[in-house]
């Protein structure tokens, strides 16, 4: 595991020099997009000025301009910045990647399979709208291991007083999701949940969880803690707890308090799954914010340790049982 | 016609609800023994790599002849079937701590310790006792699902009326928990 000396080591001699080049072309796209705002701003106010008849009587005529001007600027913004997006990607983040461990590949426009999230059985909900990027895979000790960043989405449609449809997108899952062997064979499925009525209901709670429909049987374990941080199904009571040893329990326990998010495991077919949930956007550049800084560097270097780490986390390379 | 509403509400409460607590009660105690039968049939297995283990060490150990012998003898005792559930216990405790013995001694051969075939009965007998130790951790929720809806009210009463009488808990002696550390120490291989 690489440390924070390490990495700055890293910044200083290797990656500083990658990153004034790129700086250029930052402040060079930055340049390029204040001019375009600086001219829709001017058409946003001559058209305000034509149309101020219409505003005086009502101010709702001065938001269409407004709204449809930001948007044509977020839209330039985004065509502008994307190579240079590329280029950071293929610099810092594939140097960062590398850094870690030598023999990870990544690919920016990667991301593992809709078919996999499906499988993963951890989200009940089918996705209708599925992205994702920033693929890293390869193979560290005994344990091959692939992640990306995956956005999964649902939508619905409601249809107001007037009769007009409108669709809404909800989250299923948007963060990070990891997937890789695990060591030890085993033939039925096993999903860990945040628990969420167990910490508010007690007992009560429990009682609700065994009755939740579409999962396997809940399976209660001995560790309170990992108890009151999650609530497992399996259709196998003692398989269950084959996979789910105390110190893997352990383990699981003390990652979810180190990254401190929402966590989802499920191990299915001698495979586990790890879902670690985000709210922001991750590996990606922030566009007005210079990249001579070690702090956001940093930043991605812990987002990715976090699923590197996931197979050294739960140790996933002690390889003591029949599967090698 | 409310009074009929009312006696027949009445009645399902008084009958459905006994029939619930009864019906899960049986639940419960047929959970305790079905992961009874499954620490069974695991023990069962190991049983079954003893012979293959013994035959496999016994031209390197030359040092754990008496141990080999006895472990031979205490497995024939232990699948020949007519032992009190006392005695299995206790047979059983003596050859784990046997065979944490013998795969601590195996460090002494680095012949051994490079035998293929010793190497993949290694793997297997610590699959099986990972999975012996799960059943058990099953056993134990299983008992303490139905301790619990033993002493908990309104279940007790019918409990009682059924007769139900506590189980014991698995209790890991101090032996077993140095059988789990003799796993540890072949983990740093």
């Amino acid at each position: 595991m690489k440390t924070l000396e390490e990495l700055r080591q890293f910044y200083d001699t290797t990656l500083i020099n990658k990153l004034t080049v790129l700086e250029a072309q930052r402040k060079a796209v930055v340049k390029k997009v204040s001019i375009v705002a600086v001219v829709i701003l001017a058409v946003i106010a001559v058209v305000l000025i034509v149309m101020r008849g219409a505003i005086a009587q009502s101010a709702m005529f001065a938001l269409f301009p407004v709204v449809f001007g930001l948007v044509i600027l977020g839209v330039i913004t985004h065509l502008m910045a994307r190579g240079y997006v590329g280029q950071f990607k293929d610099v810092v983040i594939y140097g960062i990647v590398k850094f870690i461990d030598e023999t990870l590949s990544y690919s920016k426009h990667g991301y593992i399979g809709e078919s996999v999230f499906r499988a993963c059985e951890i989200f009940k909900r089918q996705p209708d709208r599925y992205k994702g990027d920033d693929l890293v895979a390869g193979k560290l000790g005994a344990t091959e291991i692939e992640f990306s960043e995956i956005h999964a989405e649902y939508k619905t449609t409601t249809t107001d007083s007037k009769g007009r449809r409108k669709t809404h997108w909800h989250t299923i899952f948007k963060g990070l999701f990891f997937i890789s062997d695990f060591n030890k064979d085993f033939a039925c499925e096993v999903v860990v949940l945040p628990d969420t009525a167990e910490r508010f209901l007690g007992r009560l709670g429990q009682m609700f969880q065994s009755w939740n429909i579409g999962r396997g049987e809940l399976i209660k374990l001995e560790d309170p803690e990992f108890e009151k941080l999650f609530a497992v199904y399996s259709d196998d009571q003692i398989q269950a707890r084959y996979i789910l040893s105390t110190s893997l329990m352990k383990r699981i326990v003390d990652f979810k308090k180190r990254t401190g998010r929402q966590i989802f495991l499920s191990f299915i077919r001698s495979r586990i799954y790890v879902a670690v949930s985000y709210n922001k956007s991750l590996f990606e550049p922030r566009l007005l914010r210079t990249l001579i800084d070690f702090a956001p560097i940093q930043g991605y270097f812990e987002d990715l340790q976090v699923a590197i780490g996931i197979a050294d986390d739960l140790n996933l390379n002690t390889r003591i049982w029949s599967k090698q | 016609m409310t009074m009929l509403i009312v006696v027949i509400v009445i009645a399902v409460i008084v009958v459905g609800i006994p029939i619930l607590i009864y019906n899960s009660l049986v639940g419960k105690k047929n959970q305790v023994l079905n992961v009874f039968g499954s620490i069974d049939a695991l023990l069962k297995k190991r049983y079954d790599l003893i012979p293959n283990l013994v035959s496999t060490v016994k031209t390197y150990m030359k040092h754990e002849r008496g141990t080999l012998t006895d472990i031979t003898e205490l497995r024939a005792k232990a699948v020949s079937g007519k032992l009190s559930d006392d005695e299995r216990v206790d047979l059983d405790n003596k050859i784990s701590g046997m065979l944490g013995g013998i795969m601590v001694a195996v460090e002494n051969y680095p012949d051994l310790k490079a035998n293929q075939n010793f190497l993949q009965l290694q793997a297997a007998m610590n699959e099986i006792e990972e999975q012996i130790s799960a059943a058990r951790r099953a056993y134990n929720a299983a008992v303490t699902d139905y301790n619990n809806a033993l002493e908990m009210f309104p279940s007790n009463i019918v409990a009682s009326m059924m007769r139900y009488e506590r189980k014991r808990l698995f209790e890991i002696s101090e032996k077993e928990r140095e059988n789990v550390n003799v796993g540890e120490l072949f983990k740093s291989e």
